[in-house]
């Protein structure tokens, strides 16, 4: 037991990328409300589309209750008590990362994402969210020789609201559920691919999103949508700073892929997820969905979750188009107190579609760590084939691990198969690592990477690399 | 609009279900007889639940429509059907006898009946150790069930004990209660035959009492013929080191729903479920089953199969849940489908909660037809596709079956099973 009580030592380590950057900040008065609504739409200088689309979302929204079928547990939310739109005072876009506030890319130095670094050094775009509003953009007209467009939703709304209108809640209604439809309203800003037809897209496009205003929820919307045989790989990462109200987050993307089409899109999460008493944390309620519209088209979800207070998140696929394929990768740590109910969905419309999901749960501390997933076939899926399959590892005796995966098949000609299991990390494995000269600490976090794998393999190669850093992060510290 | 047509469309629902509700009660007769106190109990109780309804999430794949379509009203007594002989070495009781079911039987050597007050101390204990002395099935056979077989166990019993129940014609209600106390070391085997026909229905509640090292082997064959409806709960508490096998098989009923929930009070305890379940025609077979382990080191071994055919569908929801208290819990939870036709349905949902670290838990699900290699390989030997198809199907209920008491062969299961009888 002496064994299990250190390795709770080593992942009780306190958030190293907790802090406040102080930027001047254009805020609205707290509540929602339908004016509130009007006036972000009209603070971005929207389309009526738009306008219309946001307030029958907020109509919906009205009618709406916020689920409690998840087993999660958490103080009632008081939706007037959050301000829905927070600006940083950054009024002219700028022509180079010189111009930008130096505060901000302090504030990403901090992160270890040094926008000017890998900029020079690697061949990656970076779309910064900073709070709402896009700060910096690169390499956008390098992506535009390809026909790439890769900007903020707000810029898309503005410079090709054609393609906005047909594609946005196309994949997530607005009325789709509680959180979607509070973001549909109200959405503040978030990102905007397309990827024309026959384009591989020339380079890993990545957004760092970052909450930094105290009381700001925020409302990413990301849409993204791949033409026929076109491909891209989107990363998004994400930290913020140590606060003590609970902050929510209820982002909304939505994937789209037309025939021979492939997204893959891949996300590492390490936002505060409160001290060791639950106190403060980010509440992470996401909507995620991909549509596999064409045949043959492929998407895949890859994600590191490490924070949040609270997190409820279901990257789901339809597939409909046949022959498509959706994938889901997941590593979901919890410690302390925090609660991650997360999984996948993949709804199988057509046929000869298949679907892969493979998740690892990592519970710690008094966490609770829920796998909830749906595999659907359809009664048209004929061919269908999906493979899951579920681990969960414990450290410690007070942490929860739950699996509910459910299972509806409705075509004969459809093969399901799930399998789950859990371990622990054991004293004999540890033993036998510190035996051959391994050091307690990297054995743990060996056996974690190892546990891990079979996610991580499909990270792209500067993510992986974060991704092991961050639950290194996780796992290091003095030994007990 | 559409909020405010689909509300009515609820509402509506939930007069009807309240009406049957109240429709049941008042064809009820007057509560009398040894379970004077739980019928009452239990009728109160079902006039302030309507029935459970699909927003429930332990309900939200059953769809109760066939047992609100019948009116069953109590039987006094049965009709003893055409069954076949009682196999050798075992003593077959006939539950719904007119008069006493012990009538011109003696028990075997090491089983008693429990006298007024000990029925009155142990009924329902198991069922709240079980949290589901609540639970709508559980009231609805409390309300009704006029009278309840309660045994002790107190030895090893080497005969089989065989319990026939029949729920035979329209509008018959046929509740069936069944308490068994297991003492230190004993025990028993028992095989339980349900038969359903005609727009009957049938509710069973079954409480046991596993004492340390004793050995209950518990077979449930349930058999019906659409539109019959059979409601089943099975209570089982285990002190350390007992050991449950309970293996189940139900078929051909409009609405089969059974509930098997099993607390290892201390842990140390070995339990394991079998079952098989086949829906075709436009039957609905559920199954939602719970273990919970409130000691360490217990052991759990779950087969759940279900084969779904025509317009038929099945429905699997297995809890397995490990609190703090369950180190060294070995479970495995198994849910392997069939799914023969276009139409029919398979859902299934394997549920594993744990909160102790040192344990292993396993569990895994499939849905699929019938293997093409293994089709092919029976025709490369000469058989025809039919037969070929029906011998993996023989195959793959025959898991299940043989781990029925040897008593079952009787009834001819497989036969019945697959509709060749």
């Amino acid at each position: 037991m002496s064994s299990s009580t250190s390795v709770g030592d080593l992942v009780s380590q306190p958030y190293k990328y907790g802090f406040v950057t102080d930027i001047e900040t254009d805020k609205i008065d707290k509540g929602l409300s339908e004016d509130v609504v009007r006036l972000i739409s009209s603070k971005k200088d929207e389309p009526q589309f738009l306008l219309d689309f946001r307030l029958r979302a907020y109509k919906q929204w009205l009618r709406m209750e916020e689920p409690d079928w998840a087993t999660l547990g958490h103080p009632a939310i008081d939706y007037q008590e959050m301000i829905y739109y927070a600006a940083p005072r950054q009024q002219e876009k700028k022509a180079s990362l010189d111009e930008v506030d130096p505060k901000l890319l302090e504030t990403f130095e901090k992160l270890g994402i040094p926008l000017s670094e890998q900029k020079r050094l690697s061949n990656v775009a970076v779309d910064a969210v900073f709070d709402s509003v896009s700060i910096a953009t690169t390499y956008r007209e390098k992506l535009a020789e390809h026909g790439v467009i890769f900007c903020s939703i707000s810029e898309a709304v503005k410079d090709h609201p054609d393609l906005i209108e047909r594609y946005l809640g196309t994949v997530v209604p607005s009325n789709d559920n509680f959180f979607a439809a509070l973001n549909s309203a109200v959405f503040s800003d978030g990102s905007f691919v397309f990827i024309p037809k026959g384009v591989a897209c020339p380079m890993e496009l990545s957004t760092y999103f970052r909450i930094n205003s105290g009381d700001t929820g925020q409302f990413e919307r990301t849409l993204i949508v791949a033409e026929e045989g076109a491909s891209v790989s989107y990363l998004e990462g994400c930290t913020a700073p140590m606060f003590d109200t609970n902050q929510l987050h209820a982002a909304v993307v939505e994937l789209v892929t037309l025939d021979d089409a492939s997204i893959k899109y891949s996300t590492v999460q390490n936002w505060y997820a409160g001290d060791e008493n639950g106190v403060g944390g980010i509440y992470n309620f996401v909507t995620k969905r991909g549509h596999c519209r064409g045949d043959r088209s492929h998407i895949s979800w890859t994600q590191v979750e490490t924070g949040s207070a609270i997190t409820w998140k279901y990257p789901s696929c339809v597939l409909q188009g046949a022959d498509s394929v959706g994938e889901f990768y997941s590593v979901a740590l919890t410690n302390n107190l925090q609660q991650a109910d997360t999984g996948t969905k993949m709804v199988h419309v057509g046929p000869r579609t298949r679907s892969t999901i493979v998740s690892k749960g990592i519970s710690a501390g008094r966490s609770s760590n829920s796998y909830r997933g749906l595999v659907q076939i359809g009664p048209k899926a004929t061919g269908a084939r999906n493979y899951s399959q579920c681990d969960s590892m414990l450290i410690g005796d007070q942490a929860a691990a739950n699996t509910y995966p459910y299972i509806r098949s409705q075509q004969p000609e459809a093969s399901v198969e799930h399998e789950a299991s859990t371990c622990r990390i054991s004293a004999d494995q540890l033993f036998y690592l510190q035996s051959r000269g391994i050091g307690f600490e990297e054995a743990v976090s060996m056996m974690v990477s190892g546990f891990c794998r079979d996610v991580f393999n499909q990270l792209p190669m500067e993510f992986a690399a974060e991704a092991d850093k961050l639950l290194a992060l996780k796992l290091e510290g003095s030994v007990g | 609009m559409v909020a405010a047509m689909s509300n009515s469309a609820s509402n509506s629902a939930a007069v009807a279900a309240s009406s049957w509700v109240t429709t049941f009660l008042e064809r009820l007769p007057a509560p009398a007889g040894e379970l004077e106190a739980v019928q009452w109990r239990g009728r109160e109780a079902l006039s302030r639940q309507p029935l459970p309804t699909r927003r429930q999430e332990d309900w939200r794949f059953t769809d109760l429509a066939p047992l609100t379509a019948l009116t069953p009203a109590l039987a006094p007594a049965g009709e003893q059907g055409s069954w076949p002989e009682p196999a050798a070495g075992a003593v077959r009781l006939w539950l719904d006898a007119p008069g006493d079911p012990l009538a011109g039987q003696s028990l075997p050597a090491g089983i008693s009946l429990l006298g007024a007050d000990e029925v009155q101390q142990a009924l329902g204990h198991t069922l709240a150790a079980c949290n589901c002395e609540q639970h709508w099935p559980v009231e609805l056979n409390q309300a009704s069930a006029p009278r309840v077989l309660a045994l002790r166990v107190s030895a090893v019993v080497a005969p089989i004990l065989e319990l026939v129940s029949q729920a035979a014609g329209d509008g018959v209600m046929r509740p069936v209660r069944v308490l068994l106390l297991l003492e230190e070391k004993a025990s028993l085997e028992v095989l339980q035959v349900q038969l359903g026909s005609g727009s009957s229905l049938t509710s069973l509640v079954i409480e046991a009492h596993l004492g340390r090292e004793s050995t209950l082997r518990h077979g449930l064959l349930a058999l019906g013929e659409s539109p019959a409806c059979f409601l089943g709960h099975l209570a089982v508490e285990q002190e350390p080191r007992s050991l449950l096998e309970s293996v189940w098989a139900s078929h051909g009923w409009a609405l089969s729903r059974f509930e098997p929930r099993v607390v290892q009070v201390d842990g140390e305890a070995t339990t394991s479920l079998k079952a098989l379940q086949l829906a075709d025609g436009q039957q609905l077979a559920d199954t939602h089953s719970r273990v919970e382990f409130r000691g360490p080191e217990g052991q759990l071994d779950q087969l759940h199969k279900a084969i779904a055919d025509d317009r038929g569908r099945s429905v699997f929801n297995g809890a397995v849940k490990v609190p703090r208290a369950a180190q060294r819990t070995n479970a495995s939870q198994l849910s392997r489908n069939l799914l023969l036709s276009n139409q029919a349905r398979i859902d299934t949902k394997p549920e594993l909660e744990i909160v102790a670290d040192d344990v292993r838990c396993a569990h895994g699900a499939t849905v699929s037809r019938l293997q093409t290699d293994e089709l092919f390989y029976l025709q490369s030997r000469g058989l025809s596709a039919a037969v070929a198809a029906g011998l993996l199907k023989r195959g793959f209920c025959e898991e299940v079956l043989r781990a029925l008491p040897a008593a079952a062969a009787a009834w001819r299961p497989l036969q019945r099973l697959l509709g060749e009888a």
